[in-house]
C-alpha cells in the first residue's frame, strides 16, 4: 500500500487534473480548525501547567489544613482534659485562692480609689478648656512683651496685668456629684488650682498601680504554674489554632535570612514543620510531608528565623516545583538533601571545634571512630594528630627565633662598634641607648624560644600513636606470632582496631620479617612468676576492665576502648607483660625527634652520660633537644607495686587459645626479605598508626578527607562501576562512601592490575552502625559554605569546654567517671559494681566537679593522683577504693585544659580566689567538736581518718583533705542537700534543717549549741576547713 | 546495544532541535528535489509544445486553461501562514512546556565538562579541528565560507533556474552546494552532536559514553613517514605535497567545471576572475574530506608542517 502511495505521489503531473482552481477553491478550514482547537487545548495545558502543575506546594497546603484541622480538633478534648487536671490540682487550686482573696481585699480600696478618681477628673473637665485659654493668652502676651519694642512695652504690660487679674469665673462640682461650687480666681490661682488637681490625679494613678502588685504578680504566678505543667498548647490556644486555619492563606511559605544569604521554601510543602502541636504521620494521615520538626530544643538553640533548613538538612531550599527538584536530588543540584540516617552530617560545618556533640550522637560516634579506630592513621584531616604538625613548626619557629638572636647579637655589636667610635657625645649616647633597648629585644627572644621549647616538650608528651610502638616487638612478641597476625588480625582477635590488608602470603613474611628485624635489642629484666589468682582479682578491680575487655562475642565484658586481652598469652613475652603492666610508658630506648632515631647506651657513652632517661631526665646526649622518652601510648601508669605487676601478668598470660598452633617462622631473620618487607611497610604506611623504626617520619599515605564531602563527583572515582553506579542512583558521595567503606577494595574489581598498584586501604568490617556513622562524618566534611560568623567558635567558658572534651575523649575519662549528665559509663555495667555494695566501690561522678574544687588543688592532682611522692600505690582522695585513678602523665597544657573544662562546665570563674573564712572562736570550737563526735552525727562512721584499720570500710574521704581541696561554697550546699548535688549518693541528707532564717543541725539538740545564732551549717564548714590531721587524732 | 545511553543523548534539551533536523532536513531535501524533477518534466514538456509554453503560466501542476495567473496574497497565502503559524505556535507550546531549559550547576573553572562542545552551528568546525590545526580549522576555513558563500552570486554565470526550482538547469550549482552543506556541514554537526563522547571519542550510537575508554591511535606527520627530518626539507616537501595536490585537484575541478555540454556553456561565461574564485573555493573544499580520508586511512597528521601552521 504505501509504495503505490509513494508512487502516485512521486509524479505530480500524473495526478488527474481537477476542474477549478484548486489554488482559490480548497477550503483550509478544516485543517485551520483543527489546529485552532489544539492550540486552545495546548494553552489551556500551558496555564494549568503554570497554575498547577509546577506549583504543587498548592495541593499539599490544602490538603494539609484539612488534616491538621482534623488532627486539632481530635487534639482539643485532650488538651482539655489535661488543663482541667492542671486546674483541679491542688497547688493551683491554692494559688488560685489567693488570687481571688488578694482581689477582694483590694477591692473595696479600689472602689474607694475610683470615686476619688471621678471627683478630681470631673473637676478637671470643668476647668481645663477656659484654664488653658487663659494660658495661651497670657503666654501669648508675655512672648509679645518680651518680644515688643521700648516704646510698646508699657501698653502691653497693662494688658498683660491686665489678663493676670482676670478674675476667671469656674464652676467646680462638689464631692457628692450633684451640686457645683462657683469661685472667681485670678490667674496666678487658677494655675495653682489647675496644677493640685493634675498632681492629684497622678498620685492617684500611683496609687492604683501600686494596687494592682500584687494581685497582678499573683496573677502571673498562677499562670506560670499552669503553663510550666502544660505539656503543649492549652484548649484555648488549640481553638485559636483551629479558628486561625480559616484564614490560611494558600501561599509560598519561605524563610530569608539575609545574614545567611539564603531563601528556604521547604514550608511551602511541608508545612506543619514548625507547628507548637505535635504531629506525625499518624495523625496527619499518613502523610510524612506534614510531620513537625523532632527536637524541638535543637530549634531553639537554631533559630530557624536565621539559619534556614538547607545549612543543616541541604538540598534546593528555593525550589518548589517538584519534590525531586526541591530536595537537590537531580544531577546538577551539588547538594542533595541528606538522607535521614545522615542529616547529622549539616552539623559539622559550624561545630568542627567540637569533640563531643550531644545532639549529633550519629555524627560524634562517627568523628571519634575516625579518630580513635585507625581512620587518621592514613588520612590526613584538619583537627586531627595536630601534635606533629605542632611540632614541626615549632621546630621552624625556634630556629627562626635563633637566627633572630644572632642577629640581634650582631647588629648591638656593631652599633657599641659605631658608638665608640662616634664623632660627638650626642651621637655616642643614642648609639648606646640603642644598643641597650636591643638587648631587651635579646631578652623578649629568650623568653618566647624558652616558652617554644617548653611547647615542644609538651608536644612530645602530648604525641600519641593510635597503635602499639614495633620497636619494641622483639622484647614484647613471639616472633612466629607475627605473621599470623599480619595476614589475618580479625582471625586472631575480632574486636581488634587493626583492619584486614589485602596481603599475599610472601608479602606477609616480608613484612614480618622487617617488622621483627627492626625491632630494638630487649633490654628486659628477669621476672619471677606471679600469682594468678590474686591477678585475677586485680585485674577486675583496679580498673582495668574500663578500657580492657575478656571474653569474646556474647561474652564480651569490660570496654572497647582498648585490645581485648582473650588471647594475649599466645603473643606477648612475660617479663615485657610485667614491665608494661607497671609503666606501660616505659621503653627500651629513647627517640629523638631532631635526629630521627633511637638513642643508644653507645651515644650516651660516647658523651660520658649514664644511660638514664625519663620525664625528668629527657635531654638528648647529643644536642640541646628534648628526647621522646615516652612510649606514644594513652595507657596510663596504675601505679601497681612489682608483686601486684606480676600477679596481673601472671594472670593475663593464662589467656589462650590452648588448640593454638605456631608454625615457626625462621625466614623472618632473613635480611633480604627485610628490605623488601621494608618497601612494603612504607608502601602500605604501617607507620601512620604504628611508631617504627626508620620510619618515623613518614607522610600519610591516604586522601586528605577535610573537604571530601565536597569533591567534584567527577573527581571521586567509581572506576568500572561508574556506569552501574548510574544506572543503580548511587552515582553520589554517599554512595562511594558507603560502598568504600564496606568494601575497601571495591573500586578495583575488574581491573587489571598488578599488586602493588592496587587500592590500598584494609578493610575494616565494619558493621552497618559503624558505616552510617561513618558517612555521616565524611559527608559533613564540606567546602565553608555559611558565613564565618555562624560557626560555633565560642572565645569564653564554651571554648574551654569544647578543648576539655578532646582531652576527655582522648584519654578516655568517660570510662570510669560520668562527665555530663546522663552519660553512661563502662564500669557501671561490669558485673562487680551492680549490686549497692558494688556501687560504693565507684569512682566519683565529675558533673560539677568544677564547682567542688578548688582549680588549685585539682590541677597537682591530675599530675600526680597519689598526691604523694613517696607513697604511690593509692589513690590521693579515696585511698579506700580499690579502683585506681591512674597517673596519665599529662602535659601541663593538657592538665591547664582540664582544669578550665571542668570550671567552664560548672560556671565557675578563674582564677579562683578562694573566700577568707573567719577562723573559729574558742566556743565555736568546743561546738563543733561536740557535733562530729556526737553518736547522733554519722561523719566519722563513713568518712576516713587516718587510721588505718577504720578506713578500711571507709567510704569516704578525709576531712583533712577539705582544707586544700573543697570550695566553702559548695561544701556548704553539699552538707545541706547532698542529694541534689548527686542523686543516688550515700551522704546523708537531712542533716541541717531550715528555721525560717538558718540552718540548724537536725539529727540532735546539743546543749552547748542552743544559744548559738548563727547558722550551724557555717560553722560546720569553717570547722573542716581549718581541719588538720592533728584535729582528726583529736577527735577519736 | 546501550537503549538508555541513546535516550540520554537524544532527549538532551540542547539536541532536541539536532534531532529535529535529522527528520526535517531529509524531508526538505527530498521535497525540493521533488519539485525540482517535477519542473524539469515540465520544461521538457513545454520545449516540446511551444503553444502550450505560451499560455502556462504555472510553475507547478495542476495547470488548467483560463484558470487565474495571479491570485491575491489576502486570503489565499495568508491562510495557508494562517495555518502554519498555528502549527508552528502548537509546537513551540508543547514544548515549552515539557521540556525545561537546561539550567546546569554553577559553573566551576576547576572543572572542565568532558566532552566540551561548542554550540551547534560551530560542532562542524569543532570536528575539524580533529584533522586541522586551529589557524586553519578555527580562522582560514570560516573565513573562507563565508567569503565563499558571499561570493556564490558574482560567480555564478548561470542565469536559468531563478524562480523555480530545478535540476536539470542548475546540477552543478545544486550538487555542489548539497555536498557543502549536507555533507561538510550538516553531517559534521551530527557527528559532534551524537557520535562524539568523552575525550571527544568516537562513540557508535548504542554505545556507552565511558569517560574511562583508552583507544590507541598515533598519528604521524608525513615528513616523518618519509623520513625527513630537517628543515629546510620538511617545509619542501609539504609545500611539494600541496602543490602536487593543488594542480592535481584543480585539474580535476576543471574537469567537472567543462564536464558536459550545458556545463561548457556557463563556462563560456565566465571571465578569469570568476573561474580562479572558484578554482580557489573548490579546491580548498575538496581538501577537507581529502585530508578525513588521509587521516582514517593513513594516520596521516599533517601533510605541510611550517612553524606559522600546518595543514
Amino acid at each position: 500500500m504505501s509504495l503505490n502511495w509513494w508512487k502516485s505521489r512521486s509524479r505530480l503531473e500524473e495526478a488527474p487534473v481537477p476542474e477549478e482552481d484548486p489554488i482559490v477553491t480548497s477550503s483550509l478550514a478544516t485543517p485551520i480548525a483543527i489546529t485552532s482547537l489544539l492550540l486552545v487545548l495546548t494553552l489551556i495545558w500551558a496555564f494549568y501547567d503554570e497554575a498547577s502543575g509546577l506549583r504543587p506546594w498548592i495541593g499539599y497546603q490544602e490538603r494539609f489544613v484539612g488534616l491538621y484541622r482534623e488532627a486539632l480538633l481530635e487534639l482539643k478534648p485532650e488538651r482539655a482534659s489535661e488543663e482541667k487536671a492542671i486546674y483541679a490540682s491542688e497547688g493551683y487550686q491554692e494559688l488560685k485562692a489567693a488570687l481571688e482573696k488578694a482581689e477582694s481585699d483590694s477591692q473595696a480600696q479600689a472602689n474607694e480609689i475610683g470615686k476619688e478618681e471621678g471627683q478630681v477628673r470631673g473637676s478637671l473637665a470643668a476647668i481645663t478648656k477656659s484654664f488653658a485659654n487663659a494660658r495661651s493668652q497670657v503666654q501669648a502676651k508675655m512672648y509679645e512683651l518680651e518680644t515688643a519694642s521700648e516704646g510698646d512695652k508699657a501698653s502691653l504690660q497693662e494688658e498683660l496685668d491686665e489678663l493676670l487679674a482676670g478674675p476667671y469665673e469656674i464652676s467646680l462640682p462638689s464631692a457628692d456629684g450633684v451640686t457645683s461650687e462657683s469661685k472667681s480666681l485670678d490667674f496666678e490661682e487658677f494655675a495653682k488650682l489647675f496644677s493640685s488637681l493634675k498632681a492629684r490625679q497622678g498620685r492617684i494613678g500611683a496609687r492604683k498601680v501600686q494596687l494592682a502588685r500584687q494581685p497582678g504578680e499573683l496573677r502571673r504566678e498562677l499562670d506560670a504554674y499552669a503553663k510550666a505543667r502544660l505539656t503543649g498548647p492549652n484548649e484555648l490556644q488549640i481553638s485559636r489554632l483551629i479558628s486561625g486555619l480559616d484564614q490560611y492563606r494558600v501561599e509560598i511559605k519561605q524563610i530569608h535570612s539575609p545574614e545567611m544569604g539564603l531563601v528556604d521554601r521547604c514550608q511551602s510543602c511541608h508545612a506543619g514543620i514548625l507547628e507548637p502541636v505535635t504531629l506525625t504521620s499518624e495523625n496527619m494521615g499518613g502523610e510524612k510531608v506534614f510531620t513537625k520538626h523532632p527536637n524541638s530544643s535543637l530549634l531553639g538553640i537554631h533559630d530557624t528565623e536565621v539559619f534556614g533548613c538547607s545549612p543543616c538538612h541541604n538540598g534546593n531550599g528555593v525550589g518548589t516545583v517538584s519534590v525531586v527538584q526541591a530536595h537537590g536530588k537531580y544531577k546538577h543540584w551539588l547538594h542533595p538533601l541528606y538522607f535521614p540516617e545522615n542529616f547529622e552530617a549539616g552539623c559539622l560545618q559550624c561545630h568542627e571545634a567540637d569533640r563531643r556533640l550531644e545532639h549529633a550522637p550519629v555524627l560524634s560516634a562517627g568523628r571519634e571512630f575516625f579518630a580513635k579506630r585507625g581512620c587518621a592513621g592514613c588520612h590526613a584531616r584538619e583537627g586531627f594528630e595536630n601534635e606533629a604538625r605542632e611540632f614541626r613548626e615549632l621546630q621552624k619557629a625556634i630556629a627562626d627565633l635563633s637566627n633572630s638572636r644572632i642577629e640581634t647579637e650582631l647588629e648591638i655589636e656593631r652599633t657599641v662598634a659605631r658608638a665608640d667610635e662616634s664623632e660627638t657625645n650626642e651621637e655616642a649616647a643614642r648609639l648606646y641607648s640603642e644598643a641597650e633597648e636591643r638587648t631587651l629585644t635579646i631578652a623578649d627572644l629568650d623568653t618566647q624560644m624558652d616558652r617554644s621549647r617548653d611547647r615542644a616538650d609538651e608536644l612530645l608528651m602530648e604525641t600519641k600513636k593510635l597503635a602499639p610502638n614495633l620497636k619494641e616487638v622483639k622484647a614484647k612478641l613471639r616472633r612466629d606470632w607475627l605473621p599470623v597476625w599480619i595476614k589475618d588480625p580479625k582471625g586472631f582477635r575480632p574486636t581488634t582496631k587493626m583492619p584486614e590488608f589485602r596481603l599475599e602470603d610472601e608479602q606477609v613474611q616480608a613484612i614480618s620479617a622487617f617488622i621483627w628485624q627492626s625491632g630494638v635489642e630487649p633490654r628486659l629484666e628477669d621476672q619471677a612468676p606471679g600469682d594468678g589468682e590474686r591477678g585475677k582479682a586485680l585485674f577486675e578491680s583496679r580498673g582495668c576492665m574500663a578500657c580492657h575487655s575478656i571474653g569474646e562475642g556474647e561474652e564480651q565484658v569490660g570496654g572497647d576502648f582498648a585490645a581485648n586481652l582473650s588471647r594475649v598469652g599466645e603473643k606477648v613475652n612475660y617479663d615485657y607483660l610485667v614491665r608494661w603492666v607497671h609503666n606501660p610508658r616505659e621503653r627500651t630506648l629513647p627517640y629523638c625527634p631532631i635526629h630521627e632515631r633511637d638513642i643508644t647506651p653507645e651515644d650516651y657513652a660516647e658523651n660520658g652520660l649514664p644511660f638514664d632517661f625519663g620525664l625528668d631526665n629527657n635531654r638528648c646526649p647529643l644536642g640541646d633537644h628534648s628526647l621522646q622518652v615516652q612510649n606514644p601510648t594513652t595507657m596510663p601508669i596504675l601505679r601497681l607495686t612489682p608483686g601486684e605487676s606480676r600477679d596481673v601478668a601472671s594472670y593475663l598470660i593464662t589467656h589462650k587459645n590452648e588448640d593454638a598452633a605456631y608454625s615457626a617462622a625462621p625466614e623472618l631473620d632473613d635480611p633480604a626479605l627485610a628490605e623488601k618487607g621494608r618497601f612494603l611497610v612504607r608502601h602500605y604506611g604501617c607507620s601512620g598508626c604504628h611508631e617504627i623504626a626508620g620510619l618515623e617520619n613518614e607522610s600519610k599515605i591516604g586522601t586528605n578527607l577535610t573537604r571530601e564531602g565536597s569533591k567534584p563527583i567527577e573527581r571521586l572515582d567509581f572506576a568500572l562501576l561508574t556506569e552501574e553506579a548510574k544506572s543503580e542512583g548511587w552515582y553520589n558521595h554517599k554512595g562511594f562512601f558507603e560502598r568504600k567503606l564496606a568494601d575497601p577494595a571495591i573500586y578495583d574489581k575488574g581491573k587489571v592490575k598488578k599488586p602493588l598498584e592496587k587500592l590500598r586501604m584494609p578493610n575494616f568490617h565494619l558493621s552497618e552502625e559503624q558505616k552510617t556513622q561513618l558517612t555521616t562524618f565524611l559527608l559533613g566534611s564540606v567546602d565553608q559554605k555559611i558565613p564565618e560568623k555562624f560557626h560555633y567558635r565560642p572565645g569564653d567558658r564554651r571554648k574551654d569546654i569544647q578543648e576539655g572534651w578532646k582531652v576527655v575523649m582522648k584519654y578516655n575519662c568517660v570510662a570510669c567517671h560520668q562527665l555530663a549528665p546522663g552519660q553512661q559509663t563502662v564500669l557501671r555495667q561490669l558485673p562487680l559494681y551492680q549490686t549497692d555494695d558494688g556501687k560504693e566501690l565507684l569512682p566519683p561522678p565529675l558533673v560539677g566537679e568544677g564547682a567542688r574544687v578548688d582549680p588549685n588543688w585539682l590541677a597537682p592532682f591530675l599530675k600526680n593522683p597519689a598526691l604523694s611522692e613517696t607513697d604511690t600505690h593509692r589513690n590521693g582522695v579515696r585511698s579506700y577504693l580499690q579502683i585506681r585513678m591512674p597517673t596519665f602523665n599529662l602535659s601541663n597544657a593538657e592538665v591547664q585544659k582540664l582544669v578550665r573544662f571542668f570550671s567552664a562546665s560548672s560556671q565557675q570563674t578563674l582564677p579562683y580566689m578562694a573566700p577568707e573564712l573567719k577562723p573559729l572562736s574558742a566556743p565555736e570550737l568546743t561546738m563543733a567538736r561536740q557535733l562530729f563526735t556526737h553518736p547522733a552525727a554519722p561523719c566519722l562512721r563513713c568518712h576516713a581518718t587516718g587510721d588505718p584499720k577504720a578506713d578500711q570500710t571507709a567510704t569516704a574521704p578525709s576531712f583533712a583533705l577539705v582544707r586544700e581541696r573543697l570550695k566553702p561554697d559548695w561544701t556548704r550546699r553539699w552538707i545541706v542537700h547532698p542529694e541534689i548535688i548527686q542523686p543516688g549518693t550515700s551522704m546523708p541528707s537531712g542533716l541541717f534543717e531550715w528555721d525560717g532564717k538558718r540552718w540548724i543541725f537536725a539529727l540532735a539538740d546539743l546543749p552547748s549549741m542552743k544559744d548559738y545564732p548563727k547558722d550551724h551549717a557555717d560553722l560546720v564548714v569553717r570547722y573542716m576547713f581549718q581541719f588538720t590531721p592533728e584535729e582528726q587524732r583529736r577527735l577519736k | 546495544m546501550d537503549w538508555h545511553q541513546l535516550w540520554v543523548i537524544v532527549s538532551a534539551p540542547d539536541n532536541i532541535p539536532i534531532v529535529a533536523i535529522v527528520f526535517l532536513v531529509p524531508f526538505f531535501v527530498w521535497y525540493g528535489f521533488r519539485q525540482s524533477f517535477a519542473t524539469d518534466r515540465l520544461i521538457a514538456k513545454l520545449e516540446g509544445d511551444p503553444k502550450l509554453a505560451k499560455v502556462h503560466h504555472r510553475k507547478i501542476e495542476p495547470y488548467r486553461e483560463g484558470w487565474e495567473q495571479k491570485v491575491h496574497v489576502w486570503p489565499y497565502l495568508l491562510r495557508v501562514e494562517l495555518l502554519a503559524t498555528i502549527i508552528v505556535t502548537v509546537i513551540l507550546m508543547v514544548w515549552s512546556i515539557t521540556v525545561n531549559a537546561p539550567l546546569e550547576e554553577p559553573a566551576n573553572p576547576n572543572l572542565t565538562m568532558n566532552p566540551s562542545k561548542a554550540p551547534w552551528y560551530f560542532l562542524g568546525l569543532q570536528e575539524i579541528l580533529v584533522y586541522f590545526d586551529p589557524w586553519i580549522a578555527g580562522v582560514l576555513m570560516p573565513t573562507l565560507i563565508i567569503v565563499g558563500l558571499i561570493a556564490i552570486p558574482y560567480i555564478d554565470t548561470n542565469p536559468l533556474g531563478n524562480g523555480y526550482y530545478t535540476f536539470r538547469q542548475r546540477k552543478f550549482a545544486i550538487l555542489t552546494f548539497c555536498f557543502g552543506f549536507l555533507i561538510l556541514w550538516l553531517l559534521l554537526v551530527l557527528i559532534g552532536t551524537f557520535i562524539r563522547g568523552p575525550g571527544w571519542m568516537w562513540f557508535w550510537p548504542g554505545e556507552t559514553w565511558d569517560h574511562h575508554r583508552l583507544i590507541f591511535e598515533t598519528n604521524v606527520d608525513f615528513h616523518e613517514m618519509l623520513g625527513i627530518k630537517s628543515q629546510p626539507w620538511i617545509g619542501l616537501v609539504g609545500f611539494l605535497a600541496v602543490g602536487l595536490y593543488v594542480v592535481v585537484f584543480g585539474f580535476l575541478t576543471h574537469k567537472l567545471i567543462v564536464w558536459t555540454e550545458f556545463n561548457r556553456k556557463i563556462y563560456a561565461r565566465m571571465t578569469l576572475l570568476q573561474y580562479l574564485t572558484l578554482q580557489t573555493l573548490l579546491v580548498s573544499m575538496w581538501a577537507l574530506p581529502l585530508k578525513i580520508a588521509l587521516r582514517q586511512l593513513f594516520r596521516i597528521k599533517y601533510v605541510w608542517v611550517t612553524p606559522w601552521f600546518s595543514i
